[in-house]
């Protein structure tokens, strides 16, 4: 599992890439809580780019599940998008929608959080 | 210890025996030859003053005599007459009106032009015959009075007459006769006056000059005269660099008392007479392991000091030599027992005892100095065999440790997996009797302990309540919490009402006991037994397929919620699907959908679909369960079940 962090304006978009199971997760958190308090301070978001990862075991949807408290309490905000098809059944039967608001891009997530973010999505 | 260290020292001379560069002194010996064709030894004194006249017209630097002759002639024509009682008195009284061959040879030593050094020998107690002191050149000491120069109390040396000719006398004394040779007085004081070894005293003597003992530094005695220089230990007593023994060195007696040595031979050498006959004299084994004549160690000793060649063991050794112990005791207790290999910490040892032995031998070749690495290694050597044996018997008890803690450790997940296992229900003896609906069930647990688990039990007589549910992670935490999540379900079920509240209900519950912030999916239905209406409620769950007779099996729509323990206070929904007589369902865990095969593809759901619209129409479930589990156990191909495996069946027959 690869995480590639990009920053536009106050957001930063993660990209997530591989699979997302027990043996990842502590990697994969520690990597998202590097940007989740900067972009509460800032007022941002954080956007899952979810379009290279390949499947979620149920111990990776815990992952998210802590990453989402943790980011919580931090008052912080993490959206998810590009889900792949397998993926997206996951989130879908486990309802994840409810734990993670779920764009189809990462263009509509920025959208949805920052003015500013998408500005400088665009722009680049 | 003292010898073990001498005998290292000597190895250091076998490694770098002294080249012999110069030819500073020749020794006239007295050899077997000589005493062939001149007679036996000793001598008679007008011998001996030819032979010094011989050497003397060679025109040596000086000479030194490694001989002493305390006892008159007894050739000396008055003694010959005491011995020969038969001639006539005035034959007698003639004999006795000639000089004796001791004032011969004394006038042989005095009318000399080259300097004439007599030996005298250091000895421990006072000789009678030789109560005074000897006569000696002058020495000068600057800052030496703490040093416990050697003094003799007595000595042993040459008639008044000889003594009073040559005025100067050197020391002979080279070491006891049967030890190898390594030290030897370099000055010591015997009687009232200071005398240098025989070899030092007859080069002086040949250039005429006073000599000086000053404090070296280091306990060390420094000897200058003239622009030659040595270095003594404390004592007075100096380490010899050795060469090897060099017949260019000698010539015989005999050659030189008849001229048949070449010319020049002598010319400005220091010429050392001594005793070569085998028979007569003291040999001396050196460090060099071979055997050499007395007389040679003195030339060897004029060879190192007009060479600049020392050979000192500073009072300040010792203590380096502890510096090295403890710095390599250091190393080793420090390093050896962290090295990652043994081959590193082996690595280390000869690394260090090495670095201490080339030491050893640069300060041997280079500077002169004697600097013992052997006992310092001796003792890391044994620290690092302490340090070892205490690591080896460490990481013995660790891996004793780590193999009892395993063993404790998967008997406790044994233990886990068996009340896990009792935990679950037999739909066989549970529904005995039950003719409306067959139930079977399966839990295949992986090889680490996990959290499925499935439960199904009556509520009054008609409904029939059934679980199969996930608890994300493994091992005890997940099996722990499937035992308090199955039995908080069971609570809530028995409280009645709809299946989605019964879920809600349970997370209610189940939130406050959840540490770990696990989670669990869960499908959970009630099914009527009358009417075979079945109400269901998803917590995040594969949603199951039913299977009508001569249909294809199809998923359940799968409206509900996140799993139990994801959204605080959510309420699960309750939906409800109608099934007609002979209708089977199928719940699963992702311990199907994602069995994976060595190619890491997932059985997915599609395979699922497939699988289960294999089975035989009319197959009762404990069948539909057996095909199923092969056939997901088919696709792994043998790769190791990553999570656990459950799989339930229910067919209604009808009321």
């Amino acid at each position: 599992m690869t995480v590639t962090p990009r920053r536009y304006a106050n957001a930063v978009v993660l990209s997530v890439a591989g699979r997302l199971d027990q043996d990842t997760c502590d990697d994969f958190r520690v990597e998202l809580m590097k940007h989740v308090e900067q972009t509460a301070r800032d007022g941002g978001a954080i956007v899952l780019d979810l379009e290279g990862l390949e499947y979620v075991s149920s111990a990776g949807l815990r992952c998210f599940m802590l990453a989402s408290r943790q980011a919580k309490t931090q008052h912080g905000r993490i959206v998810v998008a590009s889900l792949q098809s397998m993926v997206a059944e996951i989130f879908e039967i486990s309802h994840f929608n409810l734990v993670f608001q779920v764009f189809p891009a990462v263009r509509e997530a920025l959208a949805a959080t920052s003015a500013d973010a998408l500005a400088a999505f665009e722009k680049k | 210890m003292q010898r073990f260290q001498a005998g290292f020292f000597d190895f250091y001379q076998r490694i770098f025996p002294l080249p012999r560069t110069t030819a500073p002194v020749i020794i006239v010996g007295i050899e077997e030859n000589s005493l062939r064709e001149l007679g036996q030894w000793p001598w008679p004194r007008t011998r001996m003053a030819d032979l010094i006249r011989a050497i003397d017209a060679g025109k040596p630097l000086a000479i030194g005599l490694d001989v002493f002759f305390p006892e008159p002639d007894r050739f000396s024509p008055a003694n010959v007459a005491a011995q020969l009682p038969v001639i006539a008195s005035e034959t007698v009284r003639f004999l006795a009106t000639l000089p004796t061959n001791d004032a011969i040879f004394a006038e042989a030593i005095s009318t000399a032009g080259a300097p004439v050094v007599l030996g005298i020998s250091g000895e421990e107690d006072e000789d009678v015959r030789f109560a005074n002191s000897p006569s000696s050149q002058p020495v000068r000491f600057i800052g030496t009075q703490d040093f416990p120069i050697k003094a003799y109390k007595g000595y042993i040396g040459s008639l008044a007459t000889l003594s009073a000719a040559a005025k100067r006398h050197g020391l002979m004394n080279s070491g006891s006769p049967s030890a190898v040779v390594r030290r030897t007085p370099l000055i010591a004081k015997v009687g009232e006056g200071y005398f240098g070894s025989l070899g030092m005293e007859t080069l002086r003597a040949g250039m005429d000059v006073p000599l000086t003992v000053r404090d070296g530094g280091g306990g060390l005695l420094e000897i200058d005269f003239g622009d030659a220089r040595a270095v003594a230990q404390g004592d007075g007593s100096a380490w010899i660099r050795f060469g090897h023994h060099d017949d260019a060195r000698f010539v015989t007696a005999y050659e030189a008392m008849v001229g048949k040595v070449t010319p020049d031979t002598f010319k400005d050498k220091v010429v050392l007479v001594g005793i070569t006959g085998l028979g007569i004299l003291d040999y001396k084994t050196t460090p060099l392991a071979e055997f050499l004549p007395g007389v040679e160690v003195h030339a060897q000793i004029v060879e190192n000091i007009v060479n600049g060649v020392t050979l000192s063991r500073p009072r300040i050794m010792p203590r380096v030599e502890a510096l090295t112990l403890i710095t390599l005791g250091f190393l080793f207790i420090v390093f050896v027992p962290r090295a990652r290999g043994a081959q590193y910490g082996l690595a280390l040892v000869v690394g260090g005892v090495g670095t201490a032995f080339a030491a050893g031998l640069v300060l041997f070749q280079f500077f002169g100095l004697l600097y013992d690495p052997m006992l310092p290694s001796l003792g890391a050597g044994f620290v690092f065999g302490v340090v070892l044996v205490g690591s080896l018997a460490t990481s013995e008890r660790q891996r004793r440790q780590l193999r009892e803690q395993a063993a404790r450790l998967a008997g406790e997940l044994d233990a886990a997996r068996r009340i896990q296992m009792g935990l679950l229900p037999d739909p066989r003896e549970t529904f005995a009797g039950e003719r409306r609906a067959d139930v079977a069930a399966l839990l295949e647990p992986a090889r680490t302990v996990g959290g499925d688990f499935y439960d199904c039990f009556m509520i009054g007589e008609r409904q029939l309540f059934f679980v199969v549910a996930d608890v994300s992670g493994k091992g005890l935490p997940a099996a722990l919490f499937m035992a308090s999540v199955k039995s908080q379900l069971k609570s809530a079920a028995l409280r009645g009402g709809e299946v989605g509240a019964m879920l809600t209900r349970a997370q209610d519950e189940i939130e406050h006991e959840n540490p770990e912030q696990l989670f669990v999916t869960a499908f959970a239905g009630l099914l009527d037994l009358q009417t075979g209406v079945l109400q269901y409620a998803n917590a995040g769950h594969e949603p199951p397929y039913a299977r009508r007779p001569s249909g294809a099996p199809e998923r359940l729509p799968h409206p509900g919620g996140p799993p139990l323990c994801v959204v605080d206070d959510f309420a699960f929904p309750t939906s409800t699907y109608t099934l007609v007589p002979g209708e089977w369902l199928c719940v699963v865990t992702d311990g199907a959908t994602e069995a994976m095969n060595p190619q890491r593809e997932f059985f997915g759901v599609e395979r699922l679909g497939t699988a289960l619209g294999w089975i035989p129409e009319g197959a009762p479930p404990e069948e539909l369960i057996r095909r199923l589990r092969d056939d997901v156990r088919k696709f792994a191909d043998g790769a190791e079940a990553p999570d656990d495996l459950t799989l339930l069946a229910l067919k209604w027959n009808g009321n």
